[in-house]
């Protein structure tokens, strides 16, 4: 049973963490807390799910096309309600912006399809693998290996590119990346793009694997995504990794062997143990103020 | 530059607040004066997560008030209902009873289906003495609220024995699984109500676990589930939450019953959970469609033809509150709730489209019999009727 907990809880996991290597990102680059990233990934739950019952897409035609429309749903919030306040306003203007744009994008929602919660037909064959005693579904290992493949394909981009070096360098220091002839405002729109892409992914197998698509279902998982970033060491990649999962597992052994009342107070409770004792998070690097 | 601009708008802002406030107030006074018409108020949700339950009681209001009307209303006045949208919230159904109450001028509120939304306007409508009746509240300390407060429905406290009796008589399931809502007054009030019955009739309760209403990630639960070895469970929340329960015991393999209330009498229990509840989930209610007595097979035609679809016990049940309303204010020949409340609570024996009803001498209804409803190719199908002992 431990093992089964802490597979569910991996998995679990592995879903915040796609939600929070978009808070990282955008965080690390321009020091804002994107408070619609919970909504875009709402957005990739339903476009996913347009697409497979209207337009009849299978599996991986949907993700793809969900992703694609988080790109540029991200990219279009930035340039609408970041873009204009960087640089001339204060950060905490940008921060009322991406409250007012996550509230905008789920009521937008409430709007056009309505609060009720729809579910995703059978998209995956849903079969069962067994492993002693443990238990796999069909959809649990989609999950697992979506989320790892877009994980390491990431790490890759920004460990390998010369586009990953460019982020890099703008998450060091903006300025200087600027004078060094980097096209900044690209590197920005770049990762907004990627960061809601991946919630976009999220979003779809979250969906599928949970049967429950509405429009406020951003809200909780965008904070919770949120403090598994923080809990990683915000701006930190392998951070936000290590962060979702952390919070993934330790949501579902509260469940599991305290109690389900104390759920997210339980989480939440050692991850504000964890930033006392390390307050940059677990991976996140100890800046010295610059004076 | 920028100050001057910023106070030229807030002074623009002040002005259109006043205007609209000044609009709001000359407003009233128009609605006030309308003794011509008897106006009731419709309480439930119509969009949200309980919008099952209040778009068919809408519907069952609605035929009732145009039946009454075509013989003529009530007192020689016409039927009026006005039907707002409470969400499932508690401040909305709050702001809503209080606008029936203050600016339309009801003489009752039928509604709500749920109980502790029930409570909340219960109070607004004993404080203002206007009758209340919930063709719904299922749970415990609604009546109690003051002698304003009615309801017409099959009480949890009455039923759950005898279901819990038929689930381990009847079916031999005696290791019984029980999860509660934690953020849901109904599954809060209905768990220990069906663990007092489990305990009464001799059965084991194997586990006992909670979620959350709005959760969607139930994986932990069911594998605990699933470990308990338990021959049944029962769920006491709502269906959405049911059903995706459901979902997740099937993904794991779990072959298990659930048994629950009426507040798994959702169309999306079946939209939600697919395959995984057919034939799965087992829940009590005070109405079915199988096999009905002549007034219910006289309004299931008449429902049927009006609005294309089957009606649930929630249509069911307002029709029965609005019908019955309109006997208590024809027996008091008044529509003053003072005077019509007090007919109301001598009500016995009524036969209505949704059983037959007795208050008893604390308000609360006596109903008989209890079905009990399936989910079979998509729709609700009754599996049993048991009588309430």
């Amino acid at each position: 049973m431990f093992l089964q907990q802490l597979l569910n809880g991996i998995t679990l996991g592995s879903t915040y963490a796609l939600i929070a290597l978009g808070y990282t990102m955008v965080y690390g680059i321009v020091q804002l807390i994107n408070f619609a990233h919970g909504e875009i990934y709402m957005f990739g739950a339903a476009v996913g799910l347009f697409l497979v019952t209207v337009a009849g897409f299978s599996l991986v035609p949907a993700l793809l096309g969900a992703m694609t429309f988080c790109m540029l749903l991200g990219v279009l919030v930035e340039k609408i309600a970041y873009r204009p306040l960087r640089g001339k306003s204060s950060r905490l203007s940008a921060l009322i912006s991406a409250i007012g744009v996550s509230i905008f994008l789920s009521t937008f929602m409430l709007l056009i399809a309505g609060p009720n919660t729809r579910r995703y037909p059978e998209v995956v064959n849903p079969t069962t693998y067994h492993i002693g005693s443990l238990q796999l579904s069909s959809m649990q290992i989609i999950i697992l290996l979506v989320a790892a493949l877009l994980m390491i394909g990431l790490n890759l981009m920004i460990q390998k590119t010369r586009l990953g070096m460019a982020m890099r360098a703008t998450s060091e220091d903006l300025e200087a990346a600027y004078l060094m002839g980097i096209d900044v405002d690209r590197i920005i729109s770049l990762t907004f793009a990627i960061g809601s892409a991946l919630a976009g992914a999220g979003g779809v197998m979250v969906g599928i694997y949970y049967n429950a698509v509405f429009p406020y279902m951003g809200t909780m998982v965008g904070l919770k995504a949120f403090s598994a970033a923080v809990l990683g060491g915000i701006g930190s990649v392998p951070g936000a990794m290590l962060g979702g999962i952390t919070l993934g597992i330790l949501e579902i052994m509260g469940v599991a062997y305290i109690s389900s009342s104390f759920k997210d107070a339980i989480a939440f409770g050692i991850l504000i143990i964890v930033l006392l004792i390390r307050p940059q998070g677990l991976l996140g690097k100890k800046i010295s103020k610059k004076v | 530059m920028q100050t001057k601009k910023s106070a030229k708008w807030a002074i623009i802002m002040i002005m259109v607040m006043l205007v609209s406030l000044v609009a709001g107030c000359s407003n009233k006074p128009t609605s006030t004066n309308t003794p011509d018409v008897i106006k009731l108020g419709f309480l439930g949700a119509k969009t949200g997560s309980v919008a099952n339950y209040g778009l068919p009681a809408e519907k069952g209001m609605k035929m009732a008030i145009e039946e009454l009307n075509a013989k003529g209303g009530i007192l020689g006045k016409n039927l009026v209902g006005i039907y707002e949208d409470n969400k499932g919230e508690s401040a909305d159904i709050a702001n809503i009873a209080t606008k029936y109450i203050t600016v339309d001028k009801v003489v009752a509120m039928v509604g709500d289906p749920c109980t502790g939304l029930t409570k909340v306007a219960a109070e607004i409508a004993q404080k203002n003495q206007v009758v209340i009746f919930s063709g719904g509240a299922t749970g415990t300390g609604v009546v109690e609220i003051g002698d304003y407060v009615f309801r017409n429905t099959l009480l949890d406290s009455m039923a759950v024995p005898s279901v819990v009796d038929w689930m381990i008589n009847t079916k031999g399931w005696k290791k019984i699984a029980i999860i509660t809502s934690l953020n849901n007054g109904y599954s809060t009030a209905l768990t220990p109500v069906f663990k007092d019955a489990i305990q009464k009739k001799g059965g084991t309760i194997a586990l006992e676990d909670s979620i959350n209403d709005k959760d969607t990630d139930f994986t932990a639960q069911v594998t605990k589930l699933k470990n308990a070895q338990a021959d049944v469970l029962v769920f006491t929340g709502y269906y959405q939450e049911a059903a995706l329960i459901m979902n997740e015991a099937k993904k794991q393999n779990l072959n298990i019953s659930m048994i629950g209330g009426d507040g798994l009498y959702g169309q999306d229990l079946a939209k939600l959970g697919g395959t995984a509840v057919e034939e799965k989930v087992i829940f009590y209610c005070g109405f079915s469609t199988d096999k009905p007595t002549p007034e219910t097979a006289k309004f299931i035609d008449a429902y049927k033809a009006k609005f294309g679809e089957n009606p649930d016990m929630f249509s069911a049940q307002y029709y029965d509150a609005v019908m019955i309303l309109a006997k208590a204010m024809t027996d008091a020949k008044s529509a003053d709730p003072k005077l019509f409340r007090a007919e109301l609570a001598k009500l016995k024996d009524y036969p209505g489209v949704s059983g037959s009803t007795t208050f008893g001498a604390n308000r609360e209804p006596i109903k008989s019999p209890v079905c009990l409803l399936t989910v079979k190719n998509g729709a609700f199908s009754l599996v049993d009727k048991i009588s309430v002992k």
